[in-house]
């Protein structure tokens, strides 16, 4: 049997591991060549979450005149407390942000700290939403009532579901920090959580000017 | 009577009703009950159930996943299979159907959602796993363990799905399940709640997968393989995963809703309260008519790589492959209101909708052109693979144009919901899918076992299956025709039907023994199939063709550099050039021992198990709303998942000299 | 940071054999336009300017909306028009869209899902609106 010798053997472990040179330059989470490989993966987890929300967005548009015997868009949404999810959910936005500018600058201290500020932007964000969702069914609008409720309370229940879920999740990443320290993959995990937490903002920003903002324009 | 009998006769009437105990469902549990006792004894006996618990329930080898998938794939095709031999018989014989109009709205139900989402994509998804990271020159996918998880999602939503006709009743809405028939008080069964949960468990394994391999296929190329080197197998890997990503959304939010009006009182599809039915039609449909691509695509990639191999060319007219294929992929988002033209939304809605499905025709006849020209002037050699791919061309091209004229919104009115849709998506799905899986099987299976399946058996299987094919669904175009709509259980003598019915359901069973002489092919191959020595059986152009069969653990001992397309028949030219061996010279590729590194290999882990058990549980939980167990259920969901996320040991070394020694085995180490 | 897409362009011409010109220079105007881009400076600047951007933008959007100051359509469309640019201010300034190693594969994915999820409810409209008559 004739044989050949293969040429070209290169790397070790992963491929695209042949740009060492490169990655020293680069962040902690994208210096090991898998947590960049997931960061990709998270990427592409927020692509089909956002379909997600664009079948609850379409669902909603479609079935905001329907409103059977019950309340309208109009007659339901207060824009007070929609205010003040917004400013709570922006400034959480802007906390995380910093929590990943003082991981990359290795402050730990600091980034713990804008951590839980975010948390507790975040259950404000939360206490807020049930507030008005039980608000909502006490004047007998719940998700029984009419498509256009029904809608409703999939579409904002859902993103405040995803809210509940991060909280949970930046829970967790602390007491992982706390024992771990920042290596590549906790650092990783940091990063996901951020951009998970922006998405959700983008998703309220569209919430905000379609339901509540929308509904009032009528 | 006190609580506890009361609660037993609750149970029982509850899990045991009465569409359950009609003597198929008896007979066919007692079928499985005993397969069930021949298996436990059998492993029992040879003290196999350590070895399936490490080797495969653990495993997070692409490979062994890709195994995996293909037996329950193979499983399903069976039980989908029997699905429509019933329906075949009860048509043959309208005046003395062999089973009931409720059973059979459930066959056709089960049929369905059997062979679209239990069948045809753990196939896809065993192609995938088997020979994706092969072709791009990978060590794995890009998260083996997400890769498990999807499986074993899927593996327990198609046992949920299968539950159903054991306990509590199958579903009866058709694949679609359309409102208002799926609302509670038309419909108060758990069926539909089975298949809701089932489609939405394993709809999240297959989100996961399709996350998976384009994360795979976009980082984990190996090095100078650029997209446009890559094999058009791994295009329609990339494509298809785009498309999963994008259609499954609807899908689930479609379900949810279902559930909710079922389950919590909402009112998105009820007839009351606001509700729109055809709400949920316009959402299935955003999923369902990518998924139409999303079963195609992969079938398309396998043509492409099966008749550029089989007739010794390169692959005709690559680029513009390339291009149609994203073009497909593109304007499948473009066209789902053509699956309900008869809703009615008016003259400017069908139009646009007719127009752009239509246009889809161009991308596809231009593939169709390639595939013919990569034959033309070429060595063709009539393998299995290649008479599958060479008779799904007229195949394909009889689906399209009846396609096209379904498109054609005035057309439609006359034809939707008659035999001749059947016919039509019957035409693609096994001419385009199935044809273009099992040519892939045929294709692959040295590679993935070690040896090959016995050519005549084979033949003889696929010349039964394709003629099989035009007897059963030819007369269904003519039959849909005459004004026969599906989904009809029996109808009166004196229509014309019956004699086309009779033809047809000839056909059905002949597609039925070419099933069975594929098992036996399958299984004698397995005893004494001709093995695989140099790991390139076809003369194959591609990376994968480059490793021995079956590839070890590692897949490359060394990661290829690629210089052009077709990587594996480049190396294999360069080398006939310095030796002047002939063409069919099968040389067996060598690495230096210094070249050789450790390496880090996924390492087995039982949590994507346990993961899909605890959905089951919360599944099974939901479709009764047993919200303990459902509590159960989730519980389970949330440990596994927190034990997973705090588990960072994920990789097992492999020292140098082990792969050395490894290669050294194969004889493919540089002495 | 221009070298791991320097690097990928390397790859793509080191190659040995025959290649196709023009894809490949399709393929490689592809990768500078995903070329990875890193913000890195000593004072959180940009998320600052960020925080303040998002802020101006929510109170301009509420303001519109409670003095009425437009049409209603007009008004609605302004307020999309608000929720896009702050859509892209998170994903521009937060969420640092072309961080990558190697090309910033997400992008791609990312339009397209944008562009099929305005799509998807665009047309859910138009389609469940059941308007008669030719529009």
């Amino acid at each position: 049997m004739s044989s050949i010798p293969l040429e070209g053997a290169v790397s070790a472990a992963w491929p695209e591991a042949h740009t060492p040179e490169a990655a020293e330059a680069l962040p902690l989470e994208f210096a090991d060549q898998e947590q960049s490989i997931a960061i990709t993966g998270f990427w592409m987890f927020l692509v089909t979450d956002l379909l997600i929300f664009a079948s609850l967005f379409a669902a909603y548009a479609v079935y905001r005149p329907m409103i059977a015997s019950g309340p309208s868009a109009q007659q339901l949404f207060h824009l007070g407390p929609t205010l003040l999810e917004t400013l709570l959910l922006l400034t959480s936005s802007f906390t995380v942000g910093l929590v990943v500018w003082s991981m990359r600058r290795g402050h730990r201290r600091a980034m713990v700290g804008w951590m839980v500020i975010t948390l507790l932007l975040g259950a404000g964000f939360v206490a807020t939403e049930l507030h008005e969702f039980f608000g909502d069914v006490a004047l007998g609008a719940s998700w029984h009532t009419s498509a256009f409720l029904s809608a409703f309370f999939l579409l904002v229940g859902t993103h405040g579901l995803h809210v509940t879920f991060g909280i949970l999740w930046a829970l967790a990443l602390l007491i992982q920090v706390a024992r771990k320290g920042i290596n590549s993959i906790t650092a990783r995990k940091i990063y996901t959580f951020s951009l998970y937490w922006h998405f959700l903002d983008i998703i309220w920003v569209f919430i905000l000017s379609i339901v509540y903002l929308g509904g009032k324009i009528g | 009577m006190t609580p506890m009998p009361h609660f037993a006769v609750y149970l029982i009437h509850t899990l045991f009703p009465p569409d359950v105990r009609r003597p198929t469902e008896i007979g066919a549990d007692v079928m499985m009950g005993v397969v069930a006792i021949w298996i436990f004894v059998h492993m029992t006996r040879h003290h196999r159930w350590g070895w399936l618990w490490h080797e495969w329930f653990t495993t997070v080898d692409h490979k062994k996943i890709g195994v995996m998938y293909l037996v329950a794939a193979l499983i399903m095709l069976f039980r989908g299979g029997i699905d429509a031999l019933m329906m075949r018989t009860n048509l043959a014989l309208p005046l003395h159907p062999v089973i009931s109009a409720e059973e059979y709205n459930e066959v056709f139900t089960t049929h369905g959602v059997i062979m679209i989402f239990f069948m045809a994509m753990p196939f896809i998804f065993a192609l995938f796993n088997a020979v994706i990271p092969l072709m791009i020159g990978a060590r794995d996918v890009a998260f083996p363990r997400l890769n498990a998880v999807s499986f074993w999602l899927f593996a327990f939503g198609a046992a949920l799905f299968n539950v159903a006709f054991v306990v509590g009743g199958s579903p009866n809405a058709g694949w679609t399940a359309y409102p208002p028939l799926t609302e509670l008080a038309y419909n108060p069964g758990p069926g539909l709640n089975y298949y809701l949960m089932a489609l939405i468990i394993s709809g999240i394994g297959t989100t996961i997968t399709g996350l998976n391999f384009l994360v795979t296929v976009l980082r984990l190329r190996a090095p100078g393989m650029t997209l446009m080197r890559m094999p058009m197998f791994v295009w329609s890997a990339l494509n298809t995963s785009a498309l999963i990503l994008f259609a499954f959304p609807p899908l689930t939010v479609a379900l949810l809703m279902t559930l909710l009006d079922r389950t919590a009182g909402t009112h998105f599809f009820t007839m009351g309260g606001g509700g729109m039915p055809m709400m949920y039609v316009n959402l299935f449909w955003l999923f369902g008519h990518p998924e139409v691509y999303i079963v195609v695509l992969p079938a398309f990639g396998v043509f492409s790589e099966v008749f550029a191999t089989f007739s010794r060319k390169r692959l005709f007219g690559y680029d513009s492959m390339v291009l149609s294929m994203t073009a497909i992929m593109v304007l499948a988002y473009g066209t789902w209101v053509h699956h309900f033209f008869t809703m009615g939304a008016g003259p400017a809605v069908n139009a646009f909708f007719g127009v752009s499905t239509m246009l889809i025709a161009i991308p596809t006849g231009v593939k169709i052109f390639n595939w013919i020209f990569t034959m033309w002037g070429g060595r063709v050699r009539f393998t299995v693979a290649m008479l599958y791919a060479m008779a799904f061309i007229p195949t394909f091209i009889l689906g399209g144009a009846t396609g096209i004229l379904l498109a054609t919104v005035p057309a439609d009115y006359q034809l939707h919901n008659s035999y001749f849709l059947v016919a039509h998506f019957h035409t693609m799905l096994i001419g385009g899918t199935v044809f273009g899986l099992l040519a892939g099987m045929y294709y692959w299976w040295p590679k993935m076992f070690g040896y090959s399946l016995r050519e005549s058996q084979g033949k003889l299987a696929f010349w039964l299956f394709a003629s099989g094919f035009w007897v059963t669904f030819g007369p269904q175009y003519l039959l849909g025709f005459s004004g026969m709509t599906r989904r009809m259980d029996t109808y009166p003598l004196g229509l014309g039907w019956h004699s086309l019915n009779v033809v047809s359901t000839v056909g059905a069973f002949i597609m039925g023994a070419a099933f069975l002489i594929l098992v036996y092919n399958v299984l004698w191959s397995m005893r004494h199939g001709v093995r695989d020595q140099t790991g390139d059986p076809w003369n194959g152009r591609t990376l994968e063709w480059s490793l021995p069969s079956p590839v070890p653990e590692y897949n490359f001992a060394c990661l290829p550099t690629v210089g052009e397309r077709d990587a594996w028949w480049g190396v294999k030219e360069a080398f006939r050039r310095e030796t002047g061996a002939d063409e069919d010279a099968a040389p067996t590729p060598q690495v230096r021992a210094e070249d050789i590194r450790g390496l880090h290999l996924p390492r087995n882990t039982a949590y994507p198990f346990f993961l899909g058990a605890s959905f089951f549980v919360f599944g099974f939980g939901v479709v009764f709303t047993w919200w303990i167990i459902a509590a159960i259920g989730f519980a389970g969901i949330a440990c596994t998942l927190v034990y997973a996320w705090f588990d960072h040991d994920e990789h097992l070394p492999m020292p140098a000299d082990e792969v050395r020694h490894h290669e050294a085995t194969l004889g493919r180490l540089l002495a | 940071m221009a070298t791991v897409v320097e690097q990928q362009q390397e790859a793509v011409t080191a190659g040995r054999g025959p290649t196709a010109g023009s894809a490949l220079g399709a393929e490689r105007a592809l990768l500078r336009f995903l070329e990875p881009h890193f913000a890195g400076e000593g004072f959180p600047w940009t998320q600052l300017w960020g925080y303040v951007g998002s802020l101006v933008l929510t109170f301009a959007a509420f303001g519109l909306v409670i003095h009425h100051l437009l049409t209603p359509t007009a008004l609605l469309g302004l307020v999309l028009v608000l929720a896009a640019g702050q859509a892209s201010l998170q994903l521009g300034v937060f969420m640092h869209l072309r961080e990558s190693r190697g090309p910033a594969w997400q992008v791609l994915p990312l339009g397209l899902s944008f562009a099929i999820g305005v799509g998807m409810i665009v047309a859910s409209l138009w389609i469940m609106a059941f308007k008669w008559g030719v529009s």
